[in-house]
């Protein structure tokens, strides 16, 4: 089966520039990112079906010239399971800014607080309870 | 009715509930009802399924009556059955507790109008993954959970839940994007989804194709099985959840991945040439996430990182890809489903008993409630790999499938799998050391009364710490009693954690039988594809 | 004696409420669970000294050989005794030692029940896992006893230390049991015994095991945690030191030793170890002042030597050593026990504080005295029988050509026979400082003036006192019953035999000497103490352990700071590089390079595909959130276009509608949004998302390229065209697939939507998914406007515009929409039920009415939603997912198989004749599913998000963390 290089190189730039914008931090570009990346994915799902052809319906087109339609209807559930979720993470971003005051993605504090005793060559707060109200990580330098 | 016909109800059932739950928005007692019985229900479905599964072989059921191949197949073989029964038990279990915790709190104004639904599309989500017998269905059922995960994940979105769920959903949504480029690349090459088609028809590609799809999806399941290096999400984002949600989520959503894994790689993959990969993988997952509880101060995270960890050892069996290694992991997973899920809720109880799970603010509990400590220290040792537990018996049975292949790499990952038991063991009893031993603060000797014991709760929000912007730290509040609503259920899991030991023969019996299965692989697609795969 | 163990588990389990009833009497209740042992054990006597042997067998695991066996021969039978015996006698002194008003006593008599039947377990079982099973099991119930006040941070650490070193060597012996029992075929101790594997996995296996040993017997360099285990209550160490715990490494070695003494590393292991932890041991208890700590450190000496001989391997070592084992249990048990009664009454254990108590306490005294005598190996008691055959078995190795059978030369035996006699030496030492110390009358020091001492309380030691002296008398009956077990071992030198008297031979030179040696250190003990006061320790093993577990701890914090970093996008860069990475290099790597391509179907894909790049790439660099959705939706509609181009028109429709959507969302939720995205200096990581974005683009496209090209069979989809009309009985093959062939994932799909809107309502309205529905005549406004110009708005149409102030408002879009509302919900009914033979569907028809829902929004803001829509999404959503699955269960009580459909010709009057597939139904619960989508999204990032908006106009704060937020019930 050939594979039809315009779509392949469509989906491919759409999924690079989605990559691009999901690895930002404000949870709007991610969203987008996603969006772009899912739309090479849909495209690419036709690629998969092989040559384009006639809409597949009996009588409108014959079978022989029909369009692989398993693809479709795989893709055209992807695309509204994409919707749903979009609508979910826009409202999670708007949450975020109710808030923040923004939808950028922050760090979780908790690593944080590891990493800061890992940089400061400390042990774990939880290590053989030196002392026996032991100040929580958080509240180490 | 056949019992075959029983086939699609765990999925459609808890649907039908969740229909019903949404429509009865407005009536809490109705909802609480209708997830209950559905969730029985299930319960007592997925029994049937094992039995019939174990006793004539698959039960195989053709959605909408289509001809194979063209349709989509459900499938409740031995493997798939057991998960089931497995999962559907843990999430009544969870429901039984959170019930509680919502009588306990008064819920005239917890959200229980989305938690109910959406708990019930969970279930469903789940049970499909378990039965599909289609790649794009798999892929359908993942959708479901996860997107039912999201909600919970994030319910109430206090803004420790905003951050932490951004993480969850974001890291989700990208595996799941690869996991449709991974359908899209298998329906290319074969012109098929359906798993007993694929099984023969992937047999004939060229290797490097076959060689990239597998990897392809070992990647994508062994995000959601949250293994090293794909595993640092986990930690981040379950333990904000409210407590029964992080424990059916601990219970449950890694292994789906993990039996995901276990499908496609013996179904799809057999004699793969993957087994040092994923035995590097295992080796890390176990190392790097037993050194991340150690490092932790936090009760929930620690056992988040304990469930990582020991994700690593169902993917040492798996990669074994022995009959005695499968078995070792099947085993595993069920008990680490209900052990996982059990020490989840317990937090739970010790944060509402104690004020917060940081141990550095606990102490003193197994003086101020005996019972906790007992609800803690059984299922803590059972984790740490203590015998007579269940623990222990599934990680011999993986130990002697490591030392029984005679891989020299084998006995490197049977060296780590018994540190790792070590070091698990050291983490739980520190926080034993320090939560229930240690002289205790006042207030956890004498809990508020039932009526501040609300309010404070109230104050504190469900399960998960509130958090002051300012600085990201749990709120030091008022610990309260136990309602005997919450200790119930949990005594339940903790109980059947147990009951592992005692009914481990038969199951490890089943778990032996089930790996044969998966190894032969004619009984699955024979089932299928009766008429042989066109 | 399965039953004895279920007995001491019951017994155990209903510990703390026997505790609660009788109050410290339940202890004798308690006792009866290792006396009825005990007693079952004697019965047994006359059968296991014939060199028979009892056995039980239940299944447990078969899969992993794991069985409940049970077997007890000579070894077991003489173990058993001890735990049994001395278990009850200690339980019994707990009776006196502790005050009724002790705290935790209940916990302590469950653990220490507890650990009576796991240690009684150990000695029984024939199966190595089960073994193991009850190793385990005692080292945690030793956890839990040494821990038994908690609230000291010593007794936590000690605890802890005690539970990780045992566990460690545990651990080691699992693996080395596993490997012996993988080699051997069997798991059965007995048969492994009889049979004994060899290679290099066995003795491996073997080390490992004794690792173990070495760690639960607390030998070199394990040594440490014993004498920290001294915070547990006194007869916790009683026990522990005399019959449980630390003897179950004694026993392992002496159970192997018949088949694994000539395995490579085990002598040099339990003789070198063994020694060195003797001498070591007594050096450090010849320097205590603490006599408990001093007995505990006498423990780790004596259970070096206990070791080294059970663990020679010669006939005569087997005999002595088990005498040994008995004397050591009798007469530590008895010492501790003494301690135990000075400490109470005389609330000290300091031996410089102690003076005069043999005349204060005689009997207590005379225990004592007759217990030292047996540790110091003085005639006529047990010690001195056991010890003396002990130096025999030596000298026979270091005399006889081949060792004794052992193989050992005569230097290394010599140094060995050496090192005991001296560490013996220093056991006199200490025993005399004990003894001195404990009871004897010290000038300068205050006569102690003891609390009367209960009769009960003095009996368990000076019972133990008693048998020691027995004991030494009955040499010849304890050879008797010994013989069967050390017959295992090739007969040697000359025919071993207990006795107080073995005539002058070099062995009792040796306890000569051992004795007057350790008198002399004793009678200068001044200068002794000054010497250990100038040696320091090399290396002190415990402080090699805190070190350990400091650096564990650090290692722990570093990898987790490492690989935890805690930010998103590394995660997700991570999982891409992975991907990248391994199937992208597989990809290169596997060769899979026979591509054929095609540049296109149609040119104009060309054309709409430089389009979409051209789209995305300006997406990427666009500053305003606006700017950078225009540029998505133009992604999309292209999309769309492609889908035409290729023959998927569904596709096509539905993804131009999901479009719209999609950007009309994005829009109402960045009214609220800044209006730029918060730029911050990315040039640092900019390059490396770059690179990551492109490698991804490209592996995907490879990815394709390879499997398109590789497709080796016809698609299953070939036959949907004869199948979908002849038994979907639909064209639209596409739909039909949706609705019928795959309506399993149509129905996982639309239970997506369901809970996404449930999700998106529970992100505006915290607390529930109903957003209130509110009436025009609420409207701010309106009521005002109807003052001022009368009118009557019941008749007006839109009405809700008027809720809008003017500025709001829009006439043209009030009118266009006017025109259009009715049009596209009629419009969208159609789609629904054409779409089974032309382009449409469920799908398509749900979001055209949404569209035209949102489009009233639009139009006239919030109030004229709920005109146009009165009812709950939530209500509307559950619906749909009833419908959908009410269908599907419906096929099932017709007979058919789930989500099965029919086809149903009729007449009906006026319409003729109708052609109805039940496949509509689930279509119409999948369009109302859609439809309760759009209205919650529109009710909560619309109309949700405009309330929030007024409140803040009206001075409320934006920032509403949820006031209330109790659990998920």
């Amino acid at each position: 089966m050939t594979a039809n290089l315009t779509l392949v190189l469509t989906a491919s730039a759409l999924v690079a520039a989605g990559v691009y914008l999901l690895l930002e931090r404000s949870l709007t570009r991610v969203l987008i990112g996603i969006i772009l990346i899912s739309n090479g994915v849909n495209v690419a799902f036709l690629v998969t079906g092989g040559r384009a052809g006639g809409a597949p319906i009996v009588g409108v087109t014959e079978p022989a010239r029909m369009s692989d339609p398993l693809p479709q209807a795989m893709v055209l559930t992807a695309i509204v399971i994409t919707l749903g979720l979009t609508a979910f993470l826009l409202a999670m971003a708007y949450r975020s800014w109710q808030l923040t005051g923004h939808d950028d993605v922050q760090d979780d504090v908790e690593d944080a607080a590891i990493r800061r005793l890992a940089e400061s060559d400390a042990g774990s707060s939880s290590y053989d309870d030196t002392d026996d109200d032991a100040s929580p990580p958080e509240a180490r330098p | 009715m056949r019992a075959v016909s029983l086939v699609p109800l765990p999925v459609v059932l808890p649907l039908l509930g969740a229909g019903v739950a949404l429509a009865l928005g407005r009536w809490d007692r109705a909802q609480r009802a209708v997830s209950l019985v559905v969730l029985m229900a299930t319960v007592a479905i997925a029994a049937v399924l094992l039995v019939n599964a174990d006793a004539d072989g698959p039960l195989v059921v053709w959605i909408g009556g289509w001809p194979e191949p063209l349709g989509i197949s459900l499938v409740a073989d031995r493997l798939s059955a057991l998960m089931l029964l497995v999962s559907a038990t843990v999430t009544l279990a969870v429901l039984v507790y959170s019930l509680g915790q919502g009588v306990a709190d008064g819920t005239r104004n917890t959200p229980v109008s989305i938690y109910h639904p959406t708990y019930l599309v969970l279930s469903a989500g789940v049970a499909n993954a378990f039965l599909a017998g289609d790649l794009f269905n798999l892929f359908v059922g993942f959708e479901v959970l996860l997107a039912a995960s999201y909600v919970l994940m994030t319910l109430t979105g206090t803004s420790e839940r905003i951050r932490a769920g951004t993480t969850y959903v974001v890291v989700s949504l990208l595996s799941s994007l690869l996991f449709l480029v991974a359908i899209a690349l298998v329906y290319a090459a074969t012109g098929t989804v359906n798993l007993a088609q694929l099984s023969g028809r992937l047999a004939d590609l060229p290797d490097g194709v076959s060689l990239v799809l597998q990897l392809l999806l070992l990647t994508v399941f062994s995000i959601k099985a949250a293994v090293f290096p794909l595993s640092a999400w986990l930690p981040d984002s379950y333990p904000t959840a409210p407590a029964p949600v992080t424990a059916v989520f601990a219970g449950l959503l890694t292994k789906v991945g993990v039996y995901a894994i276990i499908r496609t790689q013996t179904l799809l993959f057999p004699d793969s040439p993957l087994t040092d990969l994923l035995m590097w993988a295992a080796l890390l997952t176990m190392i790097v996430g037993i050194l991340g509880a150690v490092a932790q101060s936090e009760i929930k995270r620690m056992l988040s990182f304990t469930l990582v960890s020991h994700i690593g050892y169902m993917v040492f069996g798996v990669a074994l890809a022995t009959a005695a290694g499968l078995a070792g992991a099947i085993f595993y997973v069920v008990h680490h489903i209900t052990i996982q899920t059990t020490l989840f809720l317990v937090a739970g109880l010790v944060e509402r008993r104690g004020g917060s799970t940081s141990l550095s603010r606990l102490g003193g509990l197994a003086r101020a409630s005996p019972i906790l400590g007992v609800l803690f220290f059984v299922p803590a040792m059972n984790l740490g790999g203590i015998p007579p537990f269940s623990g222990f018996l599934g990680k011999v049975g993986l130990l002697q499938a490591g030392v029984g292949s005679g891989l020299p790499l084998a006995y490197v990952l049977v060296a780590g799998g018994v540190v790792t038991s070590l070091l698990t063991l050291y983490a739980v009893a520190k926080a034993w050391n320090l939560a229930f031993w240690r002289a205790a603060p006042a207030e956890i000797l004498e809990p508020a009364s039932a009526v501040d014991a609300r309010e404070a709760v109230r104050a504190r929000g469900a399960g998960g710490t509130p958090r002051n912007p300012a600085s990201d730290q749990p709120a030091p509040s008022p610990p309260v009693a136990l309602p005997a609503a919450m200790v119930a259920p949990t005594a339940g899991l903790v109980v059947a954690g147990v009951a592992l030991s005692v009914v481990a023969g038969p199951l490890f019996a089943v778990a032996d039988r089930a790996a044969a299965d998966l190894l032969e692989r004619s009984p699955y697609v024979e089932s299928v594809l009766p008429r042989g795969a066109p | 004696m399965t039953l004895l163990l279920l007995l001491h588990l019951g017994l155990a389990a209903l510990g703390p409420v026997v505790m609660r009833v009788m109050g410290r009497y339940a202890f004798l209740v308690l006792a009866l669970a290792p006396a009825a042992s005990f007693c079952w054990l004697v019965a047994q006597s006359s059968q296991v000294a014939q060199g028979g042997s009892v056995v039980e067998v239940v299944s447990w695991v078969p899969s992993l050989d794991l069985e409940l066996a049970f077997r007890l021969t000579t070894l077991q039978w003489v173990f058993a005794l001890l735990v049994t015996g001395i278990g009850a006698i200690v339980l019994v002194y707990c009776t006196w030692y502790f005050d009724a008003d002790d705290e935790g006593l209940g916990r302590f008599a469950l653990n220490f029940t507890g650990f009576a039947g796991a240690m009684l377990g150990l000695v029984v079982a024939d199966d190595l896992l089960l073994l193991y099973v009850f190793w385990e099991l005692t080292t945690v119930f030793s956890y839990l006893l040494i821990g038994h006040r908690p609230e000291r941070r010593a007794d936590r650490r000690a605890a802890l230390q005690a539970l990780i070193v045992t566990t460690a060597g545990g651990l080691a012996m699992l693996v080395g049991l596993i490997l012996i029992g993988n080699e051997a075929g069997t798991y059965r101790i007995s048969e492994i015994l009889a049979a004994p594997p060899t290679g290099a996995a066995v003795t491996a296996g073997v080390t490992l095991a004794l690792v173990g040993a070495v760690s639960k017997s607390a030998l070199v360099p394990f040594h440490f945690w014993l004498p920290g285990a001294m915070v547990a209550p006194t007869p916790v160490s009683a026990y522990l030191h005399a019959a449980a715990m630390v003897k179950a490494g004694v026993y392992l070695v002496a159970l192997f030793a018949p088949a694994f003494a000539d395995i490579g590393p085990w002598r040099p292991m339990v003789l070198g170890l063994g020694a060195a932890t003797m001498a070591l041991g007594a050096w450090h208890a010849l320097r205590q002042s603490d006599l408990k700590l001093l007995l505990a450190h006498g423990t780790v000496s004596q259970l070096g030597f206990l070791v080294a001989i059970v663990g020679l391997g010669t006939r005569s070592a087997a005999l002595a050593g088990v005498a040994m084992v008995v004397a050591h249990a009798l007469f530590k048990a008895s010492l501790f026990l003494v301690v135990g009664i000075i400490d109470r009454v005389t609330g000290t254990r300091d031996l410089r504080e102690l003076s005069g108590l043999a005349r204060s306490m005689p009997l207590v005294a005379a225990t004592g005295l007759v217990a030292a005598a047996s540790m110091a190996a003085i005639p006529p008691v047990a010690g001195f029988v056991a010890k003396e055959s002990v130096f025999i078995a030596f000298v026979d190795v270091g005399a006889t050509p081949d060792g004794d059978g052992t193989g050992i030369g005569p230097i290394v035996a010599g140094i060995v026979l050496a090192a005991l006699v001296a560490g013996s030496a220093l056991t006199v030492a200490y025993t005399a400082r004990f003894a001195w110390g404990a009871f004897a009358t010290k000038r300068g020091v205050s006569a102690t003036e003891p609390a009367p001492v209960a009769a009960g309380f003095v009996a368990a030691p000076a019972m133990l006192g008693l048998l020691s002296i027995a004991l030494g008398f009955a040499g010849a009956a304890e050879t008797a019953l010994i013989e069967p077990y050390a017959v295992a071992f090739p007969p040697g030198a000359h025919v071993p035999d207990l006795a107080l008297w073995h005539g002058l031979e070099p062995a009792l030179a040796l306890s000569v000497v051992a004795v007057l040696g350790g008198l002399a250190l004793f009678v200068l003990r001044d200068r002794v103490e000054r010497l250990q006061a100038r040696t320091v320790p090399m290396v002190d093993a415990g402080r090699a352990y805190d070190t350990l577990m400091r650096g564990l701890d650090r290692l722990a914090v570093e990898v987790t700071g490492t690989t935890q970093r805690g930010s998103l996008p590394i995660y997700l860069a991570v999982i891409l590089v992975v991907v990248v990475v391994l199937p992208g290099g597989a990809l290169v790597l596997g060769g899979a390079w026979g591509v054929d391509v095609r540049a296109w179907d149609v040119p104009a894909q060309a054309l709409i595909g430089g389009l979409i790049v051209a789209a995305a790439v300006l997406a990427t660099r666009a500053r305003r959130r606006l700017k950078a959705v225009v540029l998505l939706g133009v992604t999309g509609y292209g999309t769309a276009l492609l889908f035409l181009l290729h023959g998927a028109p569904d596709l096509a429709l539905t993804q131009v509608l999901v479009e719209t959507v999609t950007i009309v969302v994005f829009v109402l939720v960045m009214r609220r949004l800044p209006v730029y995205f918060s730029d911050r200096p990315l040039t640092s990581s900019r390059w490396g998302r770059l690179g990551i974005g492109l490698l991804a683009g490209t592996a995907v496209a490879g990815f394709v390229l390879s499997a398109t090209s590789a497709r080796i069979a016809e698609p299953v989809s070939e036959d949907f065209p004869a199948e979908a009309v002849s038994f979907g009985g639909g064209k639209n093959i596409v739909n039909v697939t949706l609705v019928d062939i795959r309506a399993w994932d149509t129905l996982g799909e639309i239970s997506v939507l369901a809970v996404a809107a449930t999700g998106v309502a529970s992100m505006v309205f915290v607390h529930t998914r109903r957003a209130g529905i509110a009436r025009p005549a609420e409207g701010p406004t309106i009521a005002a406007r109807r003052r001022a110009t009368g009118d009557d708005y019941r008749n007006t149409w839109l009405r809700g515009g008027r809720t809008l102030t003017p500025e709001r408002r829009s006439i043209i879009f009030e009118v266009v929409t006017r025109l259009s509302f009715h049009t596209m919900i009629v419009f969208s009914l159609f789609l629904l039920f054409a779409g089974h033979n032309n382009p449409g569907g469920g799908f398509a028809g749900g979001l055209v009415a949404g569209l035209a829902l949102m489009v009233r929004y639009l139009a006239a803001g919030r109030y004229e939603l709920d005109e146009a829509a009165p009812v709950d999404a939530g209500l509307v959503l559950g619906l749909g997912l009833v419908v959908a699955t009410g269908t599907g269960l419906m096929a099932l009580l017709f007979g058919g198989e789930v989500l099965q459909s029919a086809v149903i010709d009729l007449t009906v009057p006026l319409l003729g004749e109708v052609h109805l597939v039940t496949s509509i139904f689930f279509d119409i619960g999948v369009y109302l599913v859609v439809v309760g989508l759009m209205l919650d999204v529109l009710r909560s990032l619309g109309s949700g998000v405009d309330r929030l908006a007024d409140d803040d106009e009206e001075g409320e704060p934006a920032e509403r963390e949820p006031e209330v937020v109790g659990g998920v019930g």
